[in-house]
C-alpha cells in the first residue's frame, strides 16, 4: 500500500465507486412496481449504500409540482424537488416536504372495509375482491342517473377515468372540489377572465419580471394556487428581474405571511379591494394622460377613500406609484375575492393590468396554456354547484355517491349540511388515504395507495408558462393492503359488464394512463419525443411528465377597459362587531393537519405549533378583556366555535382573522381533536360567480373564560413587552 | 494452514483531511418565511418532533427556525424580514471551549464545528453558551410510532435521550459529494450538492458552497454590500453570512 492511502479512504471509495452519479430511475413498463425487500435480499438494481431516486408528482396540492424521491432499499427517505420540472424548478415547498409523513402516517387506513353503522368506527375488514365486487354491485345495480362521484382536485388520470366511466353509463359527470379551490376562488378568476377577455382562463402573472406588484388579498406566498412557482416570481422581481428590486405592495385587512414580505401593507378595511383597485386604476389613468377609459370614468376616489379607510393622499401616491413603474402587476385573490362583490374586484383589478399595458408584456399578465391534451379550461365547483349537489343529496336523488381525494364534511361550510345530506344516500363508498371526517361518515372504505405508491399524472394549470402535463410512478411500493383506485374501477367495470366494461377496456391503471398519453407520441415540440408508447412510457416515467420546450402564454384580448366597472359595496352576513377573515394555513394547509413534522412547523407570523388560534388586535383584546391564550367563542350568522386568542399586533382592530386547517374531529392521532375550524362560521353566501363570500361575514366575540396555552415558537417575553414588567 | 492473499495496491494522490471551508449565505430580503427548509432539515437529519406539551416547553428540536420580530404599533407596524437561524459554524465557537467531555470539538478540516454524539453526556453547556440559541436537547426519547421509522436516513444517526444536536450543514452531503467527486480525480463543483434547507428553499434565498473559493456562488453573495453576521461584535467568526432584507 501506498502511504497516503488510510483504511478510511479504501471504505470510502468502496462504497462509492460502484455506482457514483445519482439515479434517476423510471422502471420500465414490465416492472410496474418497485419492490420493498428486507435488507437481506435487495433487488438487483440497488447498491448497498446507493439511493434510487424515482420522479413523480407531489399531491399535496393541485399545483403539481416534479419530485425526486430519494428512496434506498424500497424505503421512501427524503422529498426532493425535480430540477427539472417547469412549475417547482427543483423545489418545493414545506407540505411537499412532509408527504413522507404522510406516507408513513401510522393512521393510514390500512385495509378495505365496511363499517357497522356510519361514524361508528367500527369496521370489519373486507378483503379486495369483497370490495370490488362491492363496487361492481354499486355500479350494476343503482340506476346511472343516481349516481354521484365526488372527486378531488388531483389527480387529474383518475378525474378522466371517473369521467369517461360516468359518461359510458349515462351517469352525472364527476364533481371536484377542493379547501384550497374554494379559498382562492378560483371560479372568480376564471369567471373574471372570461367578463374582461372572453375566454375563461386561468391568469398567469409574470412576477419574475415585474417592477412593482399590487397584489390584492392574493396569498400567493403561503397557499395560493401554485405558491411554489409564485415564490420563484417574488425572488426573482425582489432580484431585479424587471429593472431593478421590484417592489411589492400587499392590500389585505390582517399582515398574512404574504403582506408581512411587502415594502408596503396596506391594512384596508374587508370588502373594499375592488373600490381601491378602481381608484387606483383611476388616479393612474390619469397620472398616464389621455383618454379616460370607460372602466374607471365613474370611480370616485374620495368615496373608495371613505369606504375602504386608506387615505385619499395615499391612494394618490399608490395611483401614481403603478402609473409611473416600468412594469406595473396587479394580482386579485384571497379574501378579496371572498366577498359578495369578489367577481366585480377580480374585474377592477384584473383590469389595472390592462390599464397600464401590461397585457402579454414582460413582468405583466397572460394567460396560462392549457396542459397537453387538453381541449378547454377546467375549474373545480364553486360552492354555488356544491350547494346544489348537497341539495341533490338531501332530496334523495343519490342512491350511490363514490367519493375521492376530497373531504367534504371537513371543508364545506358546515352550515351547507353536507354530513346530514349523506343520511339521504343509501351508499355511500369512500377511497379515503387517511381515515378523514368523510370516510368516517361513509359505509365503505376502499383506501387508495398514498400519493407515493401510485401511478397518475397531472395537468398543470398554472404556475408554468410551458404546456406541461407532470407524471406520476410509484417511488416505493404498497406498505399496506391498498389498491388504486382506478384499478378498482377498472376491475368493478369488467365485473359490471354491460357499457361500463366497454368503455373501461384496460388491463390495469397503466395500460389506462398509456392510452391517454399515447396521444403525445410522435409530438415533436416536447422536450423529448419518442416514436411509440413503451419508449414515450420510460422517458415519462423517468423525467417526471412532459411539456413542451417553448413557453405557450397567450396574450387576453378583447376591451377590457370599454365598460365601467361597478363594485357594489360588500354585503356582510351577521350582526357580531367585528369582520371575520378566515385564510387558510400557510403550513397545514387544508390536509397538512395530520402529519406530525407539519404540526411541528411554526406558522410563519404567529409561530403557533400543532393548534390553531384567533388573531386578535392587542387594544381590542384588551377591550374584550381577553389576554394571549384566553379562549372565545366566536358567533357567526351560521355557527360557533371556541378559539383561543393570539393578540396579533398587525391585524385591524376591527377585524378578526382565523387559520383554516385544524379542528378535525377525526383523520388520525395528531390531527383529531386539535384547535378548530373556521368552516363552521361560514355560511351559504356567494358572489358574482358562485364562490363563497367566506369573508363576508360578522362574528361576535365573547370571553369564555377557559384558557388553553398555545404552544409557540417564539419567547412569550418581549414580544408585547411583558419583560419589561409592563402592564398587557 | 496459512493463504496469501493477493491484494493488488491502490495508489491515490489525495490526503485525507484536506481543508475546504464551508459557508452559507441567506438572502432575508428574499426569504418568504415559508419553512420549507424547517420540514426539509427535519426530514433529512431524522430531527424527532415532540409534540404539543414539549413544544410549548421550548423543548422542540428544529435545527433551523425562522425568526420575526415586530416594530412600530398598527397600522405602522412593520415585521423584520424572516431570518433562518441555524448553527452558525463559528469559527471561534463559544460551544467548543465549554464541553467537558470533547464532544462539541471543531473539524479543522471542514472548518465546521463536530457535535459527537457518543461523547456527549448532556451538560448543556455548549447550549448555555451559544449566542444563537442553535442548539437543541434530547430531554426524551421521542416516540415515532410505526411506521414512521421507515423514512429515517440512514445516513444520520438517530440520536437518544440526554444528547445534544444541532445544524451539520448536513454533513452527510458534504462527505458524499466529496468522497464522489475524489471517486472522480476531481474537486467538488459549486452548486453540485445542497444541504437540505438550500435544496428545498422555493426563493432560492439560501446559498451553500465554499466561501475559500472566491468565485463560489455563496462567496460573490457573502461579498456584497448587504451582508452581515450574526451577533457579529461577539467575534464568533461565524460561516453564515445574512443578506440585510429591505
Amino acid at each position: 500500500m501506498t502511504e497516503h492511502f488510510s483504511r478510511r479512504d479504501f471504505l470510502k471509495l468502496a462504497s462509492v465507486g460502484a455506482a457514483t452519479s445519482a439515479i434517476l430511475t423510471g422502471c420500465g413498463p414490465a416492472s410496474r412496481y418497485v419492490t420493498r425487500e428486507p435488507y437481506i435480499q435487495m433487488p438487483e438494481y440497488t447498491y448497498n449504500g446507493q439511493s434510487t431516486h424515482y420522479a413523480t408528482t407531489c399531491r399535496e396540492c393541485a399545483a403539481g409540482c416534479g419530485l425526486v424521491v430519494r428512496t434506498m432499499q424500497g424505503r421512501a427517505l427524503k422529498v426532493e424537488g425535480n430540477k427539472n420540472h417547469p412549475v417547482n424548478l427543483g423545489k418545493t415547498c414545506v407540505r411537499g416536504q412532509a408527504t413522507l409523513h404522510g406516507l408513513y402516517n401510522p393512521d393510514r387506513v390500512q385495509e378495505p372495509a365496511k363499517q357497522s353503522k356510519r361514524g361508528s368506527r367500527d369496521y370489519s375488514n373486507l378483503d379486495w375482491d369483497a370490495a370490488i365486487g362491492v363496487v361492481a354491485e354499486a355500479l350494476k345495480n343503482t340506476k346511472p342517473s343516481e349516481m354521484a362521484f365526488l372527486m378531488g382536485m388531483a389527480p387529474d388520470h383518475l378525474f378522466d377515468l371517473v369521467s369517461d366511466l360516468a359518461k359510458a353509463i349515462g351517469a352525472p359527470a364527476p364533481i371536484r372540489f377542493g379547501a384550497r379551490g374554494m379559498f382562492e376562488a378560483r371560479a372568480t378568476l376564471s369567471k373574471a377572465t372570461e367578463v374582461l377577455f372572453g375566454q375563461a382562463a386561468m391568469p398567469f402573472f409574470d412576477m419574475s419580471k415585474a417592477d412593482l406588484t399590487f397584489s390584492f388579498g392574493a396569498n400567493f406566498l403561503e397557499t395560493w394556487i401554485s405558491p411554489v412557482a409564485f415564490t420563484r416570481g417574488f425572488a426573482n422581481m425582489r432580484r431585479g428581474g424587471g429593472h431593478g428590486r421590484g417592489t411589492l405592495v400587499h392590500f389585505e385587512s390582517r399582515m398574512s405571511q404574504t403582506a408581512s414580505k411587502a415594502d408596503m401593507w396596506i391594512p384596508i378595511k374587508p370588502g373594499t379591494e375592488g373600490l381601491v383597485a378602481l381608484a387606483i386604476g383611476r388616479i393612474a389613468a390619469e397620472a398616464r394622460g389621455g383618454v379616460m377609459p370607460a372602466a374607471f370614468a365613474d370611480v370616485g376616489v374620495e368615496a373608495a377613500a371613505k369606504a375602504s379607510g386608506v387615505h385619499a393622499e395615499k391612494l394618490d401616491e399608490l395611483g401614481k406609484l403603478f402609473a409611473s413603474a416600468g412594469a406595473a402587476l396587479a394580482i386579485p385573490g384571497g379574501a378579496a375575492l371572498g366577498h359578495s362583490n369578489g367577481l366585480e374586484t377580480a374585474e377592477a383589478v384584473l383590469a389595472l393590468n390592462a390599464l397600464v399595458g401590461g397585457l402579454g408584456r414582460a413582468g405583466g399578465m397572460y394567460l396560462t396554456p392549457l396542459a397537453p391534451m387538453q381541449a378547454e379550461y377546467h375549474r373545480p365547483a364553486n360552492l354555488k354547484e356544491m350547494a346544489a349537489f348537497v341539495e341533490k343529496l338531501k332530496g334523495g336523488e343519490v342512491k350511490t355517491l363514490f367519493i375521492h381525494g376530497v373531504n367534504p364534511v371537513f371543508e364545506l361550510p358546515k352550515s351547507l349540511g353536507f354530513e346530514n345530506a349523506l343520511k339521504s344516500v343509501p351508499t355511500v363508498i369512500s377511497f379515503a388515504t387517511f381515515p378523514d371526517e368523510t370516510a368516517v361518515q361513509a359505509d365503505y372504505v376502499f383506501p387508495d395507495h398514498h400519493s407515493l405508491e401510485s401511478w397518475g399524472y397531472q395537468r398543470v394549470a398554472a404556475g408554468s408558462a410551458q404546456s406541461a402535463l407532470s407524471g406520476a410512478q410509484p417511488t416505493v411500493s404498497p406498505y399496506y393492503n391498498t389498491r388504486a383506485t382506478a384499478d378498482v374501477f377498472l376491475a368493478a367495470a369488467a365485473l359490471a359488464g354491460g357499457k361500463a366494461a366497454e368503455a373501461l377496456s384496460f388491463k390495469d391503471e397503466v395500460e389506462f394512463i398509456q392510452s391517454k398519453i399515447v396521444a403525445l407520441v410522435g409530438e415533436s415540440d416536447g422536450f423529448f419525443s419518442a416514436p411509440e408508447i413503451n419508449t414515450f412510457t420510460a422517458y415519462f416515467q423517468q423525467y417526471g411528465g412532459w411539456w413542451k420546450t417553448v413557453d405557450e402564454l397567450s396574450t387576453p384580448s378583447g376591451d377590457a377597459l370599454g365598460k365601467a366597472i361597478q363594485v357594489a359595496e360588500a354585503k356582510f352576513a351577521g350582526e357580531g362587531e367585528f369582520y371575520f377573515h378566515p385564510f387558510v394555513s400557510p403550513v397545514l394547509a387544508e390536509a397538512g393537519a395530520n402529519k406530525p413534522w407539519l404540526q411541528e412547523v411554526p406558522d410563519p407570523t404567529t409561530t403557533v405549533m400543532w393548534s390553531s388560534w384567533v388573531e386578535i388586535h392587542p387594544e381590542t383584546a384588551h377591550e374584550l378583556g381577553v389576554d394571549n391564550d384566553d379562549i372565545v367563542l366566536i358567533t357567526s350568522e351560521a355557527g360557533a366555535v371556541e378559539a383561543v386568542v393570539y393578540k396579533y399586533p398587525a391585524i385591524r382592530p376591527d377585524t378578526i382573522a382565523m387559520p383554516f386547517g385544524q379542528g378535525h374531529t377525526a383523520y388520525g392521532r395528531y390531527a383529531e381533536g386539535r384547535g378548530a375550524n373556521p368552516a363552521d362560521l361560514f355560511g351559504e353566501q356567494v358572489n358574482g360567480a358562485g364562490d363563497l363570500a367566506f369573508a363576508g361575514m360578522r362574528v361576535k366575540v365573547e370571553k369564555t373564560g377557559k384558557t388553553y396555552p398555545l404552544s409557540r415558537l417564539e419567547s412569550r417575553m418581549g414580544v408585547y413587552g411583558e419583560a419589561l414588567g409592563e402592564e398587557h | 494452514m496459512t493463504t496469501e492473499l493477493k491484494i493488488s495496491e491502490i495508489s491515490a494522490n489525495f490526503a485525507e483531511g484536506e481543508q475546504g471551508k464551508w459557508g452559507m449565505a441567506i438572502d432575508m430580503d428574499i426569504c418568504t418565511g415559508c419553512q420549507a427548509c424547517v420540514a426539509a432539515c427535519a426530514m433529512e437529519n431524522n430531527v424527532p418532533f415532540v409534540g404539543e406539551a414539549d413544544s410549548g416547553y421550548g423543548r422542540s428540536m428544529h435545527w433551523i427556525r425562522t425568526e420575526r420580530f415586530w416594530e412600530g404599533e398598527f397600522p405602522e407596524i412593520k415585521m423584520t424580514p424572516y431570518q433562518p437561524v441555524l448553527c452558525q459554524q463559528c469559527g471561534h465557537a463559544p460551544c467548543e471551549p465549554v464541553c467537558p467531555a470533547f464532544a462539541t470539538v471543531h473539524s479543522q478540516a471542514e472548518a465546521l464545528n463536530l457535535q459527537v454524539y457518543n461523547r456527549c453526556v448532556g451538560t448543556r453547556y455548549c447550549a448555555n453558551n451559544c449566542p444563537y440559541q442553535v442548539r437543541s436537547f434530547n430531554w426524551r426519547d421521542y416516540e415515532r410510532p410505526e411506521p414512521l421509522p421507515n423514512q429515517l436516513n440512514p445516513d444520520v444517526t438517530v440520536r437518544r435521550r440526554g444528547v445534544m444536536e444541532k445544524c451539520t450543514f448536513c454533513i452527510q452531503r458534504i462527505h458524499r459529494a466529496e468522497d464522489v467527486a475524489k471517486s472522480e480525480g476531481r474537486e467538488v463543483a459549486d452548486g453540485e450538492f445542497a444541504p437540505a434547507c438550500a435544496q428545498a428553499c422555493p426563493a432560492d434565498a439560501i446559498v451553500f458552497g465554499r466561501i475559500d473559493d472566491p468565485e463560489s456562488a455563496v462567496s460573490k453573495m457573502a461579498r456584497g454590500a448587504r451582508g452581515f453576521h450574526l451577533l457579529e461584535e461577539l467575534g464568533t467568526l461565524p460561516a453564515v453570512t445574512y443578506l440585510k432584507g429591505g
